[in-house]
């Protein structure tokens, strides 16, 4: 790491630091504005124009190329998989504040805009985080925000419920992961991963096969309810229901990329990755003769099965349109641990392949849960209803919402053009580059299972009738932008996904090559 | 171990955090178990002094005892549970049992290959070489140690005082 | 000069401590008890990582721990705050009591 320099340090955190100046306008505004009809529209505008912007910054101080460097102490990584990340999460905030502008209760209050400002803060740091220290503070920012926005619609008493609810399993869930974390800490003497790796490959650690499982899993526990993964998921279905919409919508994709990046950089980057070819050296960590990643692919193999199946088959039965979601959010977390499990390759092409296609998935989720939640919201605020059969005819009473939601639900099925389908495909691929042919049929078995209720969602959309069809619903211009700009995004990745997905393989490389394998 | 002042101390602070931590789990009186959930607390405390960690235990007192434990206590005298709470218990030979068995679980495939069997981890231990207050201080603004976390931390205390007002503030004052 | 306490029996009290904690989450109905056991295990973290820090004779513990006692302020914040606010709509903070959203 050599001397601390703040200028050469600076660009790692560049989004962070343009989330924190924006938090503090955004606080003052709230406060200073004069009260007049357009004010909560007018924060709104500011902190999500400000925050699409700053979607630019990860790549104006761009990390030089092919290389995965600590900064600040060993805190974070700045990579290309990093950068990623970041725009993914920097534009879920400014999407989820854009949708948020006309849903009841939520959006016409400055604090709401505020807290998603510092929940978006936490995920790119946690994103990008290399030390166990920052991953349990940056974890933090972004659940404990959460908490609150799920209960932030104080009238309604389902809403509050959700919040409590999550509040109670995710702090529970944080303790497991923090007791797992003091355990690394105390075999190996380090927090940061990299020198954790080192740690429990020394002779120290011989002989202490059963602690380091016993905390691994205990991590795994942790992140496994962050990312809603089988049998972690209770609160999945009930937090999504009950939280106001635009809320579900970013805890959907904000918490979970976020979640998903750092449980991917904790495994590779304390665990090690098998050697790439015969003279490479292999930086897995072997404790008695056991290498320590066979026991984590097993287990997230068996994880991402039961996601994939539980999520999709509850997901057949439900009449409610944020509690599918929430359960074909189980199964997308299922198919992602696939790409989990497939960082056992054995070819450098392999590993680059499973990081990339996770990050790959995750970039075109966020865009495809928030076209879908945004449509919700837009009928709900119209209706007030948000069972599956309502949405009966939408066709006829809004021809481009009900385009924009198709789109979306494509995606999610993993139909071309949609980008779902090019996700998938590089979920399965890598799967098969590891030698996980059975868990990918598992994946496709699961993935045509979960066409019907998808496809069922389209044909209430289009061919059944519904009891108000001669009215029209308004769309307002903001829903109108993010309706537009993410359908052609989804598109535009299902069409040519490369620039992103090799983009993120450079990450992967990158991150491959500072591991030392 | 030998017999001493610091191991007396240790079996007394030991018994206080255990006693408190069985109260909290076992009360009957909710307004009781904060009080037994200060004294685990502080147990905790007279055990970090016991490992020269003074400073934290100084922390543990002013927040988790003067801040966290208080808050709790208003909690229970703002819900007016404190003789509600009837039904005390769900499930318990099935969660008894299980913590019991994580609990062997932990002892067996821990404790004992770590610290028993592995001679390599008895290396001596010294206190002269431990962090003083004044490098923790340094540590936590220096760039090149835990700077970022600290200001992450600050961010996250700020937006969780920032949404505590909004949630536990009446319905009724809203636009005001 | 070995420490008087040796960092096995700290480590083991610790767990306990965390088994207990986990044992009350599981076991009560009641919210404010249901966080109070999750502080437990946060306590049980603590002396763990103090117990480490002083084996290794290294800072990093000590600042984790600074870290889980900030974090563990603002959990409490909120999750008091939402506790009041449930107790607001229901008149009750039994968890079995939570049952508007079932599906």
């Amino acid at each position: 790491m050599g001397e601390f320099n703040v200028w050469t340090s600076l660009p790692a955190v560049a989004p962070e630091i343009g989330l924190t100046i924006l938090a503090a306008v955004v606080l003052l505004l709230d406060a200073y504005l004069p009260k007049e009809k357009n004010r909560a529209r007018n924060i709104a505008f500011v902190s999500a124009v400000s925050m699409a912007v700053l979607a630019l910054t990860p790549f104006i101080w761009a990390p030089a190329p092919n290389t995965s460097e600590l900064f600040w102490g060993g805190m974070v990584r700045h990579d290309a998989l990093g950068q990623l990340f970041d725009v993914m999460i920097l534009l879920a905030g400014a999407i989820t504040v854009m949708i948020a502008v006309d849903d009841s209760g939520v959006g016409r209050r400055g604090e709401f805009h505020l807290i998603v400002i510092i929940v978006t803060l936490g995920g790119c740091i946690l994103s990008s985080s290399a030390d166990l220290v920052m991953i349990f503070v940056a974890l933090e920012t972004v659940s404990i925000p959460l908490y609150v926005l799920a209960a932030f619609r104080r009238e309604d008493n389902k809403s509050s419920e959700s919040g409590l609810k999550y509040f109670l399993f995710g702090s529970f869930a944080s303790a497991i992961l923090l007791y797992g974390f003091s355990f690394l800490y105390g075999l190996t003497g380090s927090t940061q991963l990299t020198a954790i790796a080192a740690g429990l490959n020394s002779e120290i650690v011989s002989g202490n096969l059963v602690a380091v499982l016993a905390a691994l899993l205990m991590v795994i526990v942790g992140f496994g309810f962050k990312i809603s993964a089988v049998p972690f998921h209770f609160w999945t279905p009930d937090v999504y229901e009950g939280a106001p919409t635009p809320v579900t919508a970013f805890v959907s994709v904000a918490s979970k990329a976020g979640s998903f990046a750092v449980f991917m950089r904790f495994l590779i980057e304390a665990f090690g990755l098998p050697a790439v070819s015969a003279d490479a050296t292999s930086t897995l960590v072997v404790i008695d003769g056991q290498t320590i990643q066979t026991f984590w692919v097993n287990l997230l193999t068996v994880f991402s099965i039961l996601s994939m199946t539980v999520g999709n088959v509850l997901a057949l039965r439900q009449k409610n349109f944020k509690r599918l979601l929430a359960y074909s959010s189980i199964a997308q977390a299922g198919y992602t641990l696939m790409g989990l499990a497939a960082l056992q390759a054995q070819s450098a092409i392999g590993q680059d392949i499973a990081m990339a296609s996770i990050t790959f998935y995750m970039f075109m989720y966020t865009f495809t849960n928030l076209v879908i939640f945004a449509g919700i919201i837009l009928f709900v605020e119209a209706t007030g209803r948000e069972n599956i059969a309502d949405f009966a005819g939408l066709q006829r009473r809004s021809p481009w919402l009900a385009l924009a939601m198709t789109i979306g639900l494509l995606s999610l099925a993993g139909i071309p053009p949609a980008a779902g389908f090019f996700g998938k495909l590089f979920l399965f691929q890598a799967a098969v580059e590891a030698n996980l042919v059975g868990l990918a049929m598992i994946g496709v078995l699961n993935a045509i299972v979960a066409l019907y209720y998808y496809l069922i969602i389209i044909k209430i959309m289009y061919v059944d009738q519904g009891i108000d069809e001669d009215k029209p619903l308004a769309m307002p211009r903001s829903y109108a932008w993010v309706l537009g700009i993410t359908s052609v995004v989804i598109i535009i990745l299902g069409v040519i996904p490369t620039p992103i997905f090799d983009l993120a393989q450079q990450g992967a490389a990158a991150v491959r090559l500072a591991m030392g394998s | 171990m030998e017999f001493n002042f610091i191991t007396v101390a240790f079996i007394v602070f030991s018994l206080i955090t255990l006693g408190g931590a069985i109260g909290v789990v076992t009360c009957i009186n909710l307004f009781r178990g904060t009080i037994w959930l200060m004294v685990s607390l502080f147990g905790v405390a007279g055990l970090m002094v016991l490992l020269s960690a003074e400073f934290l235990a100084a922390v543990q007192v002013l927040v988790y005892i003067g801040a966290i434990a208080i808050l709790f206590t208003f909690a229970v005298m703002l819900t007016r549970s404190i003789t509600s709470d009837k039904m005390r218990f769900t499930r318990v030979w099935v969660n008894v049992i299980s913590a019991g068995i994580l609990f062997v679980l932990f002892a067996l495939g821990v404790i004992y290959p770590v610290w028993v069997a592995n001679a390599a981890t008895h290396f001596p231990v010294t206190d002269a070489g431990l962090a003083t207050t004044t490098d923790l201080g340094v540590a936590l603004v220096s760039g090149s140690q835990f700077v970022l976390p600290f200001e992450v931390a600050g961010l996250l205390l700020t937006a969780a005082m920032i949404g505590a007002i909004v949630i536990a503030r009446d319905a009724d004052d809203e636009g005001n | 000069m070995p420490p008087a306490v040796p960092t096995e029996f700290f480590v083991m009290l610790s767990m306990i401590l965390f088994a207990l904690g986990a044992m009350g989450v599981l076991l009560r109905k009641n919210a404010i008890l249901v966080f109070m056991s999750v502080e437990l295990m946060l306590n049980s973290a603590n002396l763990a990582l103090a117990a480490f820090a002083r084996q290794w004779n290294e800072m990093d513990g000590h600042i984790f721990v600074f870290f889980v006692m900030t974090v563990a302020a603002a959990e409490v914040a909120i999750g008091l705050a939402l506790i009041v606010a449930i107790f607001r709509h229901k008149q009750s903070i039994n968890i079995d009591d939570l049952h508007q959203l079932e599906g």
